[in-house]
């Protein structure tokens, strides 16, 4: 029993070492799930010439607002939606002025029917029978893809079609997997690899149709201090990022 | 490629957790396996709520508890410095309450399954109770307690939910491998999901195996078979 | 000397009985408690031990308060002087047997009890296994050294032999009456054997329906028309 006892006391003392070497210069980033490729890519173009650590968490921009308002450990805040940057600011929780970095299109993607033919009907044809948009309540896409459903008065006929994902990650995630027949997605994830990849194809949804999709990023209070957030947000401006930016669609504002 | 540190995050959680969920549980469960005081049914029900209550609600009052603008989140920020929410020792709390009942309910049914008459017989021999406890009690109901930490540190490896509301994701200090699948899927890398997933299942086979294996050997005597 | 002025209600398998008793055992004797099952044999026992509570009155046992509800005094089974055999020797499971021996001894003890025991019940070659491996009679056996090693004055068994064949039993009661004498005890046995009563006990206490009814000798209490024929030996008329 001792040997035992022994083993688990080296064990346990291994994984509890684990992570404490860091290296001096490190931001943590919330971004809204569109960014997920865009970011991703930025991030390690930053890294090469400013070397540090930059952790991404990636979410829907109201859960991230939520998280940041309840004192989440977030250095950086990318949102889909202006609005919620805005609302940090007046809450006296940012450090930096908003910027802008880009505004946001939608797509209708689906690997079933090809929504180019059909545009916005393709979601009446009868072999679309799940739709897949973000949750409007804290997505901003979720929101926006709302207003175009009323926009082009689909919303009523189509209402009983929706399922929500979680994030505008998570709606792709439904639709390329086949779980719902079609989706309202950001441009930004249609244009990366892994969707590319899934064989789907897509219609770019009119901005007359909606709110515009005014990205905004700001620093925020809890990186009171930290250098290097204020050299990311700096980077985020130039040419370098802003390739990658418009790479994946986002036009500038 | 692939990044371990979900992997060694999730196993400091489950194993710091299980080592302090033993620790409490052993005297709660001596209480509620032996008091006779009729407020028992009212600790046993709190126990167990975590079996019958949605991870979210659990979540949600563990956030609300932990949240620095509500009063015992902004004490604790105010005299230790330390805060739970979104940070690793904000889910050691949460895994150790959600984690309660299977910890305490199997130690429990360990004291109660040790004949009452081992108790007596050394109370008769002048050993108090802690000593019964000790040199009697525990020896004979070592299967007892594995399983209950086996099953504590398998439901913390396991749980999402909670982690995800009070823990918030966050890389290298509260992104477990259980979220950081979700992420992976989430982003369409179902590769990297699988590559993940396929250790975790594989890691859990194989530690209920060696569990019951020890369990079956070590501690039954068989005067009648090899 | 002993006084066991108590009364307790008991719920059995045949309904409620009401236990009271007011008896004195004197220092020295070996007593045995006979009665039909269910008559509170074993309660008696138990309450005398700390493990049961009467409902009311005193026990005192060599002048020391045990129990006196009217004081409110009720010492847990730790602080009485006894050693208790109890039906299913309740030996413990994770210890060898020298170790159960060695766990009964008090911490100003010698180990030397330990080894006069094992010699008195020879126990000797048994004492490194577990009592899993045991038979009946060792197990008894090691019951009856493990409640002795730390030397008590009062030794209460509770039906210990009635599992254990003929042959057994006969050993097993001599070894009780040898450490009985040896260490100069006071002994209360619970047995609803004749023949073991007799043999072994100068005083009898016969409890039929939570009383004592009778209280004497073996011969002049206990029901032997049955046996008569088969008692060898001097019948005093």
């Amino acid at each position: 029993m001792n040997r035992i006892t022994f083993s688990i006391v080296c064990v346990v003392m291994m994984i509890a070492g684990q992570g404490y070497t860091q290296p001096a210069a490190r931001i943590r980033i919330a971004a809204a799930s569109d960014l997920k490729f865009a970011l991703d890519s930025v991030a390690d173009t930053f890294r090469k010439t400013h070397p540090g650590t930059v952790d991404i968490t990636y979410g829907s921009s109201g859960k991230l607002f939520e998280q940041i308002s309840n004192s989440a450990p977030f250095d950086i805040f990318f949102s889909a939606d202006i609005t919620y940057p805005q609302q940090l600011k007046e809450k006296q929780l940012t450090l930096s002025e908003i910027y802008v970095y880009g505004k946001g299109r939608m797509v209708l993607w689906s690997k079933k029917a090809d929504p180019k033919k059909e545009g916005m009907n393709t979601l009446l044809l009868p072999s679309v029978l799940k739709i897949a948009i973000a949750n409007p309540q804290h997505a901003p896409y979720g929101k926006r893809a709302e207003e175009a459903l009323a926009y082009y008065k689909l919303m009523e006929r189509v209402k009983s079609k929706l399922v929500f994902g979680e994030n505008i990650s998570q709606t792709a995630q439904f639709v390329t997997t086949g779980a719902a027949d079609a989706g309202i997605v950001a441009l930004s994830l249609a244009l990366s690899p892994n969707m590319k990849k899934e064989k789907g194809s897509y219609f770019l949804i009119p901005e007359e149709s909606h709110q515009p999709l005014e990205q905004g990023a700001v620093i925020t209070k809890h990186a009171q201090g930290n250098a290097y957030a204020k050299i990311f947000l700096d980077y985020i401006k130039s040419d370098a990022a802003n390739a990658i930016l418009r790479h994946f669609g986002f036009t500038k504002p | 490629m692939l990044d371990l540190a979900p992997f060694y995050l999730t196993l400091k959680l489950a194993v710091v957790s299980t080592a302090i969920l033993f620790v409490i549980s052993v005297p709660v469960a001596y209480g509620l396996a032996f008091s006779r005081w009729r407020g028992k049914a009212i600790i046993d029900a709190f126990v167990g709520l975590p079996l019958v209550l949605p991870p979210s609600v659990l979540g949600f009052y563990l956030l609300l508890a932990f949240s620095p603008q509500h009063a015992f989140g902004h004490f604790l920020e105010k005299y230790f410095d330390l805060r739970l929410v979104f940070t690793f020792p904000g889910l050691v709390v949460a895994s150790v309450i959600y984690s309660l009942p299977f910890m305490i309910q199997p130690i429990q049914n360990g004291f109660r399954s040790v004949p009452v008459a081992l108790k007596e017989a050394a109370y008769t021999l002048g050993k108090s109770r802690l000593t019964t406890l000790t040199k009697v009690l525990i020896p004979n109901m070592k299967g007892a307690l594995l399983t209950g930490c086996m099953l504590t540190f398998a439901h913390t490896i396991g749980e999402f939910g909670v982690v995800l509301m009070v823990g918030g994701n966050i890389p290298n200090e509260t992104r477990v491998i259980s979220v950081t699948i979700y992420d992976e899927v989430e982003a369409m890398n179902y590769h990297q999901a699988n590559v993940y997933a396929s250790i975790l299942l594989v890691f859990s086979f194989l530690v209920l195996i060696s569990v019951y294996l020890v369990n079956n050997r070590a501690f039954k005597v068989d005067p009648y078979h090899d | 000397m002993i006084e066991l002025a108590i009364a307790r209600k008991l719920h059995g398998a045949g309904g409620a009985v009401n236990l009271n008793l007011d008896i004195k055992i004197e220092t020295g004797d070996f007593v045995t408690l006979y009665g039909p099952s269910g008559a509170g044999k074993t309660s008696i026992l138990r309450m005398l031990a700390g493990l049961l509570t009467p409902d009311d009155g005193r026990i005192v046992c060599d002048r020391q308060v045990w129990f006196d509800k009217s004081k409110r005094i009720n010492l847990r089974p730790q602080f009485r002087n006894l050693g208790m055999v109890f039906q299913e020797y309740s030996l413990f499971p994770n210890m060898t047997v020298q170790g159960n021996l060695e766990f009964a001894l008090q911490k100003d003890q010698p180990k030397t009890n330990v080894e006069e025991l094992l010699q008195l019940t020879e126990l000797e070659q048994l004492r490194d296994k577990k009592p899993a491996l045991l038979s009946g009679g060792q197990k008894q056996r090691v019951a009856l050294a493990r409640a002795l090693v730390r030397r008590p004055k009062l030794l209460l068994l509770d039906e210990p032999l009635s599992a254990l064949d003929t042959a057994m039993q006969t050993k097993l009661q001599d070894y009780i009456l040898r450490v009985h004498r040896q260490y100069h005890l006071t002994t209360l046995m619970v047995s609803h054997d004749l023949n073991e009563v007799i043999k072994m006990s100068k005083r009898v206490l016969v409890l039929e329906d939570g009383t004592i009814k009778k209280d004497g000798s073996p011969l002049d209490v206990l029901p032997l028309d049955n046996l008569k024929p088969f008692i060898t030996g001097n019948l005093s008329p």
